[in-house]
């Protein structure tokens, strides 16, 4: 740049500083406004959205999905699309290091690659629909971040191809339109290169659109991590019966095993007394039971060691362990397991059946246990399965669950038993049975509308 | 006695000299895109602060993060809007300090005589972006284990240098503790030393040659 046009740009400058305005206040005041705006907004966004907090780091659970900060999924999308293309696709360092490489150089050498004392915008064409192409691309390619690449599957995966089309083939053609046009058009080419900027965005937001719309629907996986104390103390509880009652007993106090294929009779320490809960720190816990005791007929529960307890799952069973029984601990309240019932209240599935089945049943009635096929997981199953299934019918005392719940046992016709008395090594408490009771004679709705429409007067108030 | 005080004061930090240097100058006609700049600045001193807050309670080991944030989240009084602010302000910086190079871009401000000012303005992104890379690991939870792990492994890429770029970033070949403790130190002490650096820097070169102005059909 020579010093006559160094000049020219000088004296612009000194004129505009003469129409303009003060630092303090002018300047500032706009300042502080947005900065108080921004304050705000973020007061919002922490006291109402708050902060999603995945479950703790797991290293033994590969199967996690990784999703960085949503500023980085426009490169994570665009390394999936770059793997797709035949031959290149597999020279994975141009699109990890290369690319991402000659764009942070291009934009740090800026200055010196547009040379050009012009600023206005009409005489920039060619930076400004570069810099347009690639923030439409950065945005599509976000927005399409967490639909699948591939189908997985053999056919036409419609948003498959969309988003190739979209993010990777239209802008590829563009950028190139947009070096070929300024390099062999030069002046001439103001008007092709805005056409092909408006173009190369319209489809690109086109086939973002269609990706979305065609994109396979991914079953959110709405698991809550608990947060708070009660909420973990409770989720602990409700792990401890799917996995440990059968030998430990639902308090922790047994010391000899009954009713367990192979480890009949076998003697252990009750894991509620003194001796294990004070010998025994959190962390050495928790590895007691990610490795187990094999050789005395604990097996391992931990993914890490093939079993089916993840680190956080781990860690809220020895939470409820700690609050539940150790004395130097002192248990918060805890919500109960199900809201009461008033009188004439019907139950229903959701709100009290499915956590009270959690608590006292699923540990036998899952796949892989001895409970004459009757799963108990979900509504239909409960409703459905097993071998003398349906154990339940709408309305009839008689129900085979009823019956075994309240400590009668089914004979076969030769007055054997069939089905032994539910869960067979102890007595539910009453409450308990009136909820089963109530729900199977009301015809067992599902949900707490269906639950309300049967109710009879006085009608409950909602209890949250 | 107010005026006693200041004229003891002024004597001595020179605050009539500051008011006229720094602040009674002369700028072109302002535009709310201009605001941008400052916006950045306000949003790093933010996250500076809760940042520094948080670190009363955060334990950067594999064991303890995760318990921390969440100690931090439920019994540390107004500690959930503390992270909220540190958690959103991360985003937001992110978002405003690209938002504010777009706009610095459209007005060509980075031509003469302000080419150092880009320069050092895309250190500063580049931090920017670095802070939330590092900034993303230290709850310990899933999503950053994993997410680390493949941005990690993408580094690690790099022909020739990748083995080493990965073992310096992880510490070792997989994440653990070492990689945590990385990150915490690049986190609270390398990265935001350079960015408060740079940032002085840019601050210097834009006072010294004041703000552009905005393009017209002349320029
Ligand atoms: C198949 C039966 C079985 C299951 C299921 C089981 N355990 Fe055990 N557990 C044992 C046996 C046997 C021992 C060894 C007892 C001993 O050495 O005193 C043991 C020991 C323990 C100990 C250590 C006691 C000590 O003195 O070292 C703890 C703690 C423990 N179990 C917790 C659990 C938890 C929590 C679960 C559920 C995730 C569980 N166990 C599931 C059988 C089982
Ligand atoms: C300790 C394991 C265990 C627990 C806990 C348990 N069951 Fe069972 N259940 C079994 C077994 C085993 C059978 C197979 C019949 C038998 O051997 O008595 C069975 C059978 C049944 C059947 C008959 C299924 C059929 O189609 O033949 C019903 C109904 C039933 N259970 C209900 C329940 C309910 C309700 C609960 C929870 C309150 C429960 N069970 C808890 C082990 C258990
Ligand atoms: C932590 C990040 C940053 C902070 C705190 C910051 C701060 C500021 C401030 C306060 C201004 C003056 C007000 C304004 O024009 O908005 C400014 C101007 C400027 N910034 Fe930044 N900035 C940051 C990042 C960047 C980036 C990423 C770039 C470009 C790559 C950049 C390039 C510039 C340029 C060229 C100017 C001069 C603009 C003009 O004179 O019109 N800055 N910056």
């Amino acid at each position: 740049m020579n010093e006559e046009t160094k000049k020219t740009i000088s004296e612009k400058y000194e004129r505009e500083l003469q129409k303009g305005e003060r630092f303090w206040p002018d300047s500032i005041f706009k300042d502080v406004v947005v900065s108080l705006g921004l304050f705000v907004l973020l007061l919002l966004l922490a006291t109402f959205v708050g902060v999603h907090t995945p479950p703790k780091a797991d290293p033994s659970d590969t199967s996690y999905i990784p999703r960085p900060e949503w500023y980085f999924l426009f490169l994570f999308k665009f390394l999936a699309l770059y793997g797709q293309i035949p031959v290149l696709g597999k020279i994975e360092f141009i699109a990890t290091v290369i690319i991402p490489g000659a764009a942070i150089l291009v934009l740090t050498l800026l200055p010196f690659i547009e040379k050009s004392p012009y600023r206005h915008y009409g005489k920039r064409v060619l930076p400004i629909s570069v810099m347009a192409l690639f923030i439409v691309s950065m945005v599509t390619l976000t927005m399409i971040a967490d639909i699948p690449t591939t189908s997985g599957t053999d056919g036409v995966y419609v948003a498959g191809i969309a988003q190739t089309i979209g993010g990777l083939v239209v802008p590829g053609l563009a950028f190139l339109g947009l070096f070929i046009m300024a390099f062999t058009l030069k002046q001439k080419a103001k008007k092709g290169m805005i056409w092909t900027t408006v173009i190369a965005s319209v489809l690109m937001v086109v086939f973002t659109g269609l990706t979305l719309v065609y994109a396979p629907t991914v079953e959110a996986e709405a698991a809550e991590v608990p947060v708070t104390l009660p909420d973990q103390i409770t989720a602990g509880q409700d792990l401890y019966s799917v996995h440990c009652v059968e030998c430990h007993g639902d308090d922790g106090s047994v010391s000899v095993i009954e009713g367990v294929e192979g480890l009949e009779g076998e003697e252990l320490t009750p894991i509620n007394s003194r001796d294990v809960l004070y010998t025994i720190t959190d962390s050495a816990m928790q590895e007691v039971i990610a490795y187990g005791r094999p050789t005395a007929g604990m097996n391992p529960f931990g993914k890490a060691y093939g079993g089916e307890l993840t680190r956080s799952e781990i860690d809220y069973i020895v939470t409820f362990m700690r609050y539940a029984w150790d004395d130097r601990f002192e248990m918060p309240p805890v919500k109960p397991l199900y809201p009461a019932l008033a009188e004439g209240e019907v139950p229903s599935y959701d709100v009290h059946i499915a956590p009270i089945v959690k608590r006292y049943c699923i540990s036998c009635h899952r796949a892989g246990k001895e409970n004459n096929n009757y799963l108990m997981g979900t509504y239909d199953e409960i409703l459905h399965s097993g071998d003398n299934g349906p154990n339940v019918a709408a309305g009839d005392p008689e129900s085979i669950l009823l019956l075994t719940i309240q400590g009668t046992p089914i004979l076969d016709d030769n007055g054997d038993e069939l089905i032994g008395t539910m869960p067979p090594n102890k007595q539910l408490k009453a409450d308990i049975i009136d909820v089963f009771l109530r729900w199977v004679m009301a015809g067992m709705p599902q949900t707490a509308e269906e639950a309300a429409a049967l109710s009879t007067a006085p009608l409950p108030t909602p209890t949250p | 006695m107010w005026q006693k005080l200041y004229t003891w004061l002024d004597e001595r930090l020179g605050l009539g000299d500051m008011y006229a240097n720094l602040l009674d100058r002369p700028e072109p006609k302002g535009n709310w895109w201009n605001t941008l700049g400052s916006a950045s600045l306000f949003l790093f001193i933010l996250q500076g602060a809760t940042g520094i807050f948080l670190t009363v309670y955060y334990t950067p080991s594999p064991d303890h993060a995760y318990d921390s944030i969440t100690y931090i989240m439920n019994d540390v009084a107004f500690g959930w809007l503390i992270r909220g602010i540190h958690h959103w302000g991360a985003s937001l910086m992110v978002l405003v300090v690209f938002i504010h190079m777009v706009r610095v871009f459209v007005t060509a401000s980075y031509k003469y005589p302000r080419e150092l000012t880009w320069l050092i303005g895309v250190g500063l992104l580049l931090l920017t972006l670095g802070m939330g890379f590092t900034g993303y690991l230290l709850p310990w939870h899933q999503m950053a284990y994993w997410a680390t792990t493949v941005g990690t492994q993408i580094a690690g890429s790099v022909p020739f240098l990748g083995e080493f770029i990965l073992k310096a970033l992880r510490g070792g070949p997989d994440l653990s503790a070492l990689t945590l403790q990385r990150f915490f130190s690049a986190h609270i002490w390398m990265l935001p030393a350079l960015l408060a650096g740079l940032i002085g820097v840019h601050l210097y070169l834009i006072i010294r040659h004041g703000e552009s102005h905005f393009p017209d059909e002349e320029d």
